[in-house]
């Protein structure tokens, strides 16, 4: 702890036991005890106490008083809590009785104040900071803190609750260590006096016909698998599994959802190798008698696990299919006359048929489910959908995976949802009405349609796929998020099509869906809503980023208006909008791809430049303008500023108005620009990684004075100078940075044996100057002038300062001790005015 | 037994982070997602994994709704929403959906530019979040599912700010967020129906306070800004870039407007245009006086405040500068404050609460000597005033907004305990009204009556109007029918129709009840008594002596006879269809307290 903080902890100590100085920030107290955690950390707790005996009688000092706060009085006992941590901090504590004072029952346990949750809270997270040690659980058995933990199992706050069940957790693994790092014993019998405490209780909560006890049980044997496996526990598992069992055979099964949470835990646990046989039985068991609302998740979370037997893997998996099962069989007919899906694609489904219900019967839970209600049949549909969507890319997944009965599932869900699906059964239609204009749903199987994508797939069902989504995208009726979801899924199915080489990189039906997608992306574009238009400019984005290069991609897109209403899109009235415009019309200038109408090439994209130049110095907000900067960036990156005749005067013009710019990440990204300039003039930067192949220096694209006055040309300084001492510190930061990469580059051109320009004859203007806020343009610098006054800087120094947050002060224990002072008894009233 | 249950994961007994998760008739709702600006580390958010443990968030999560823009209230929307997974429909006004990325934005700028915060949301993700919600308009009754339905009312407060209801089926929640009852220079006062909720949970920020009136804040504002100015100094007013911001340009706008004052204001942001632009677009969310100027003149469009250039601050003279951020944390108000702060003549105006660990928060507690990077020391000579501009509803305030949607009971948040006990034992008292006040964790749970929706036939309804007497809301009429419970589906249809939908055959059921009598007389003469006692009684009804000596009172048939064992005692035989069952049992109970002597 520094000098200052010790000298203002004892006032401070004062204020939080004078109960006319309240501490005005709820925050206060929080940031203190992370400092103590901190300084205890570093240093014993105990000299710590012996040298600031303020800190012992704050502790004891809050016993006595009657009307202190509770905020004050749960923060010492979390306080008291990190200093006895420390074994012979807590003996110090014990010997001024004032442990048992603060944890035992004549302590706030017995008081008015425990009616406040946040003193119960308190009392808990002091006890979970102070059992490390084995003086401590002697401690928690004399004066009975477990069977008060037992009770706040049950406390009426969740938080309090929740902590009581983790402390108790705590308790155990510290209790079955024996308080040190010693062996495990695992006779249940041979149990510490603690544990076996806490395991009857357990026990007993685990027969309790109150659904909320078997829940705390369950919870906390959760707890335990999950964060120890040290080999008691499977000691544990084998004395309490019988009557976890016991809850499977219960109908209803009480806390169903705690049970799975558990049944996963012990399945995950890496201490249970080959003695599980009765896990599996009781997990079989499970997944035939929970409801559809607990089922999935134990299914998913089976077939999640590396290790497990097949014949369960089987069960969970058609556990999992099941709903999808059922919504097949209600609207797919059998061989015969087309059923459910368009008359084309009765083929299709009759193949899907098999796939997914063979030898599997109706699971009439399931069916219920799914006709109870529109909130259950939705729900346990998304469940299911979000399940396998989890599941599809993990490589545990099932072998063989059902990929065409699924991305038939996939559709006719689809299709349920938009309407256009006949069904051939009464649950089929009771699905149609259930289902009919559902985005819940349409949302999740667009999801789970756009995972699809990352399997192979019959190119017929992939043209179907993409069909039911151009569709989708088509239709009227479709929401905005439902929308988006359509793009993402789309543009998935595109990237995985399968490639030809007669066709490009696009899959031989690919340029016809393209024409039609485009037909449908014209229409979005000029939607009344922001979000379909930002949503299909971003998928503009994506395409042409990815496809711009190809011929059937630009025939299609150029046949298509789609170009020309992206341009008309820089003037929409939504910002957002602006921004995805620019990006978009940025890509597609990069690739050549500019609306039809344009005479040339070069025309379009010269008018191109213009416009994102007038967005970028008259657009009232940051998005366009960010947007445009990324633009110019990128484009100088990639050697498209060819757009711009002259490249320097197109820096220079760039990097007047970026540096001009009321957006402090407008002006960052001028920096970006700045740099990426300097390294097309003075070279690319220096690899900084050690064990880089050290490639030999390249020799420099022109002399270094040229290049330096085409820097100063451009006035790339005049922004850096000014930029590092910029009011917003990512700014200066950048602008450190881009000085520091010149002053490097300047090194070497100097170690490549250049001669270094005379500087001693130029005087210096002070770099001030530049700093100075200035904002009319200056003439322009000469290169000894910027050399000279690079080597004025100290930006190392300035480097290591920028990295710091701009309230680092402010946030220091030391400005959070003067503050609490400060505050103490200042602020009245108005305190909680917010807002 | 059905019920409501609430917890807040924030904003129960405190201020700050709202967030409270209500479960109504099985549907599950959180109000709000607010953000705490006083920690730099997730606990900024609300603890979601108490959420999270009940299985996916989407899946749990019926909707979220945010009750206006302030970020206490929404500011940790697009963490929860693209970080934690949420993906589900999110509402929240017009007003609210257009202003509400703005302040996020300003604050992840905020944030990004003073550096050191962690695990913060980027512009994509607010754009992705703000995606997600659902517009509503005031009063306009929105079906999240099919059961599950909400209706915003006018709040006050700030632009957008709405009380939301809440109903499925029967059982209703009203959810107030923050909220005004008396209007102020831009906004109007909130109003809401008698909906008469099973719940009202309400604000109670001044749960104790009668606050001054806002005239006078605003009179002692614009004293201490022209004073400052007229002796030269400058006026630095940190703010986040909306609303409080805009309240303040109003007042000075008007005041130099009228003063014909020609010092300098700037707002320094740039964002002040694309605010104005929404307070211009909302109109109609604005007071009456706002709406009646806005003919001959935009208030939002503002004649003497200019856009501020970092290099105005180094000018010499007067002038007035709204700055961001607005607890003087970073950026430009930060800077400019430093520059200015060491000057006697300048003023800095602090408008809104500031977070311990700003530079706002130490000035505001009267620190003057200010440690700086660089162990660089500031002192602060400049004149350093706290005014709270803050718009909640005071204790008047809130009895005023429960006596109006008269709920069956009211729950407190966003306040502190020890105001919040207060305000509970008025309502308690003063309205008798159930009132609770949980902490941020523990739930409230509220018994509500069970209520299953029935249909009624249109036959049985025209039936019922046909007999006159049009219905009115506050006389309830009794209404016979036969119930028909198929497929989950509840009918009241008339019992005729039941029968030929059921094909029935009717069965005439009669309740018989004896009444035993003290009477000398012949049975024929008993119920000639019997007849006179009822026709002088029941002056509505047709009471008839029939030829074979009974009596009939509508389907009540009375017969008079006489046990052989005691002639001194008549028997009379009484009885009813079930369709006259209240009067049987009325004649019932007349005839045995015995007929009225005969004159002798």
């Amino acid at each position: 702890m520094d000098l200052e903080c010790s000298r203002l902890l004892p006032a401070l100590c004062a204020v939080l036991v004078d109960p006319r100085q309240p501490v005005a920030d709820d925050t206060c107290l929080e940031k203190l005890l992370d400092w103590f955690k901190t300084v205890t950390e570093g240093e014993s707790s105990l000299l710590l106490l012996q040298e600031h005996p303020c800190l012992v009688e704050l502790l004891s000092h809050v016993l006595k008083l009657q009307d202190l706060s509770p905020g004050v009085l749960s923060f010492s006992l979390r306080l008291a809590g990190i200093f006895a941590a420390q074994e012979n901090c807590f003996q110090y504590l014990q010997q001024g009785e004032l442990l048992p004072e603060l944890f035992g029952e004549t302590g706030p346990l017995g008081q008015a104040a425990w009616a406040v949750p946040t003193v119960r809270s308190g009392w808990i997270q002091g006890l979970r900071s102070l059992a490390q040690h084995p003086s401590a659980l002697h401690f928690l058995a004399d004066h009975g803190a477990v069977d008060t933990i037992f009770s706040l199992q049950g406390d009426s706050s969740l938080f309090v609750a929740s902590a009581a069940s983790q402390l108790l957790v705590h308790i155990l693994a510290l209790s079955m260590r024996g308080g040190a790092e010693e062996q495990p014993c695992l006779q249940g019998d041979d149990w510490p006096t603690c544990a076996q405490k806490i395991m009857g209780h357990v026990e007993e909560s685990l027969c309790s016909t109150a659904t909320p006890k078997v829940t705390q049980a369950l919870n906390v044997l959760t707890t335990t698998f999950g964060r120890c496996q040290s080999p008691w526990t499977e000691a544990l598992w084998v004395r309490l599994s019988a009557r976890v069992a016991c809850l499977i055979e219960r109908d209803p099964i009480p806390a169903a959802h705690s049970l799975v949470d558990l049944l996963l835990c012990v399945a995950r646990s890496p201490v249970f190798g080959s003695s599980n046989g009765n896990l599996w039985e009781m997990v079989a068991q499970a997944l035939s008698c929970l409801g559809p609302t607990h089922v999935g998740p134990l299914a998913l979370g089976i077939l999640k696990l590396e290790h497990c037997p097949q014949a369960l893997r089987t069960q969970a998996f058609q556990v999992l299919l099941q709903p999808l099962a059922c919504v097949l069989k209600a609207t797919v007919q059998a061989p015969g006359p087309p059923g459910l899906l368009l008359r084309a694609k009765g083929t299709r489904a009759v193949a899907i048929t098999p796939g997914l219900l063979d030898g599997m019967a109706d699971d009439a839970m399931t069916v219920d489910a799914l006709l109870a209600s529109k909130s259950s049949c939705a729900g346990l549909l998304c469940r299911t959908l979000a399940h396998l969507e989890e599941l599809q890319p993990l490589p545990q997944r099932p072998s063989p995976w059902p990929q065409v009965p699924l991305l038939g599932a996939a559709v006719t869900v689809l299709r349920l949802c938009d309407g256009s699906a006949t069904p051939v059964s009464s649950v089929g239609g009771h699905l149609c009405r259930t289902l009919a204009g559902c985005v819940r749903v349409q949302r999740a199987a667009l999801d789970f349609l756009g995972m699809l994508s990352q399997g192979t797939s019959p190119q017929e069902l992939v043209m179907q796929v993409l069909a039911v989504l151009l569709e989708c995208l088509e239709s009227p009726g479709s929401s905005p998020t439902v929308l988006k979801k359509a793009f993402q899924a789309t543009f998935r199915w595109l990237l995985s099509s399968p490639k030809t080489p007669s066709c490009s990189g696009l899959g031989p039906h690919i340029p016809q869906f393209l024409r039609e997608l485009f037909l449908v992306l014209q229409k979005r574009l000029c939607s009344p809503c922001w979000e379909v238009r930002d949503s299909a400019l971003e998928f503009l984005t994506q395409l042409s980023r990815h496809w711009g290069g190809e011929a059937d991609f630009s025939c299609a897109l150029l046949a298509s208006e789609v170009p020309e209403l992206a341009w008309q899109l820089l003037q929409d009235p939504e910002s957002y909008v602006r921004a995805s415009a620019v990006t978009a019309t940025g890509q597609l200038s990069s690739r050549g791809l500019h609306a039809p109408t344009s005479p040339q090439h070069a025309v379009a994209r010269q008018s191109l430049l213009r416009e994102l130049l007038r967005i970028l110095s008259t657009d009232s907000e940051g998005f366009p303008r960010r947007a445009v900067m990324q633009v110019f960036t990128e484009w100088l990156r990639d050697g498209h500023a060819d757009m711009a005749r002259d490249t320097e005067q197109f820096v220079a013009t760039v990097l007047q108005l970026a540096s001009q710019d009321l957006d402090w990440e407008v002006r960052v990204q001028g920096l970006e620009l700045a740099l990426v300039f300097l390294g097309q003039t003075l070279g690319p930067p220096r690899t900084h990684c050690p064990y880089a192949v050290a490639l030999p220096e390249a020799a420099p694209a022109r002399p270094l004075t040229e290049a330096l006055r085409a820097l100063c040309h451009v006035r790339l300084f005049d922004f850096a100078f000014r930029a590092l001492f910029d009011c917003d510190r990512p700014v200066a930061q950048k602008s450190c940075d881009l000085l520091l990469f010149l002053r490097d580059k300047i090194a070497s051109y100097n170690s490549l044996g250049e001669a270094n320009p005379n500087t001693n004859s130029v005087e210096v203007s002070p770099w001030r100057r530049w700093a100075g806020e200035q904002t009319q343009p200056q003439e322009d610098q000469e290169p000894e002038a910027v050399l000279a006054m690079l080597r004025s800087l100290d930006l190392e120094g300035l480097q290591s300062t920028l990295a710091e947050s701009s309230d680092h002060v402010e946030k220091s224990p030391q400005s959070l001790l003067q503050d609490m002072l400060a505050t103490g008894g200042f602020l009245q009233g108005d305190e909680a005015d917010c807002y | 037994m059905p019920e409501i249950r609430v917890t807040p994961l924030g904003a129960g007994q405190d201020v700050g982070r709202s967030c409270i998760l209500v479960s109504i008739a099985g549907k599950n709702v959180m109000l709000d997602c607010g953000m705490h600006m006083g920690f730099n580390d997730d606990r900024r958010f609300p603890d979601f994994s108490y959420i999270t443990q009940n299985g996916r968030l989407t899946d749990f999560l019926d909707c979220v709704i945010i009750s206006h823009f302030h970020l206490d209230h929404c500011g940790a929307l697009p963490y929860f929403s693209e970080m934690v997974g949420y993906d589900g429909p999110i509402y929240m006004t017009h007003p609210t959906q257009a202003i509400c990325p703005i302040l996020l934005e300003d604050y992840r700028k905020i944030a990004v530019d003073k550096k050191g915060e962690a695990n913060f949301f980027t512009s994509q993700m607010i754009k992705d979040c703000m995606k997600k919600v659902v517009a509503v308009h005031l009063h306009q009754t929105v079906q999240v599912d099919d059961e599950l339905e909400i209706k915003a009312y006018y709040a006050g407060h700030v632009l957008g700010a709405a009380m939301f209801q809440i109903k499925v089926g029967s059982e209703s929640v009203v959810y107030t967020g923050d909220y005004n009852m008396t209007p102020d220079r831009h906004l109007g006062a909130a109003w809401i129906d008698k909906c008469r909720p099973n719940l009202l949970i309400t604000e109670s920020t001044y749960a104790t306070t009668i606050r001054d009136s806002k005239r006078c804040r605003e009179r002692d504002f614009l004293k201490k800004v022209h004073e400052t100015v007229e002796h030269g100094g400058k006026v630095l007013i940190p703010v986040f870039a909306l609303g409080r911001a805009q309240e303040l340009c109003i007042l000075l706008e008007t005041f130099w407007e009228r003063m014909n004052l020609k010092v300098p204001i700037y707002f320094s942001t740039g964002l002040t245009e694309k605010a104005n632009h929404y307070y211009k677009l909302f109109i109609p969310w604005t007071n009456q006086k706002i709406r009646k100027t806005f003919v001959q003149r935009n208030m939002f469009e503002f004649k003497h405040i200019k856009a501020f250039d970092r290099a105005f601050a180094d000018n010499p003279g007067p002038m007035v500068v709204f700055a961001t951020p607005g607890m003087l944390h970073a950026g430009q108000s930060l800077q400019i404050f430093r520059k200015w702060a060491g000057n006697e003549k300048n003023m800095v105006i602090m408008p809104g609460y500031c977070v311990q660990g700003t530079v706002g928060h130490k000035i505001l507690s009267g620190q003057r000597k200010l440690e700086m990077e660089g162990r660089q020391v500031l002192e602060v000579k400049m004149q350093v005033e706290y005014m709270s501009f803050s718009a909640h509803a005071d204790a008047k305030g809130i009895m005023q907004l429960v006596g109006q949607a008269e709920p069956e009971n009211v729950l407190l948040v966003h306040g502190e305990a020890k105001k919040m006990e207060f305000l509970k034992q008025k309502i308690e008292q003063e309205l008798r009204v159930s009132c609770y006040m949980p902490a941020n964790g523990e739930t409230v749970t509220l018994p509500t009556s069970l209520s299953i929706p029935v249909g009624i036939s249109l036959g049985l309804l025209k039936r019922e109007m046909a007999q006159g007497l049009l219905p009115e809301a506050k006389k309830p009429r009794l209404l016979h029918g036969t119930l028909i419970m198929k497929d989950s589906n509840f009918r009241l249809v008339s019992s005729e129709q039941a029968l030929k939908e059921l094909g029935l055959a009717e069965h005439q059921l009669r309740f018989t009840c004896r009444v035993h009598l003290h009477d000398t007389r012949k049975e024929q003469e008993t119920a000639l008594r019997v007849y006179s006692h009822l026709k002088s009684i029941l002056k509505e009804h047709c009471v008839q002596h029939l030829p074979d000596g009974s009596v009939t009172v509508e389907s009540i048939l009375i017969q008079a006879a006489a046990p052989s064992e005691d002639p001194g005692t008549k028997v009379l035989l009484v009885s009813w269809t079930y369709q006259d069952e209240e009067l049987g049992s009325f004649l019932t109970s007349l005839l045995k307290k015995g007929l009225p002597q005969a004159p002798s």
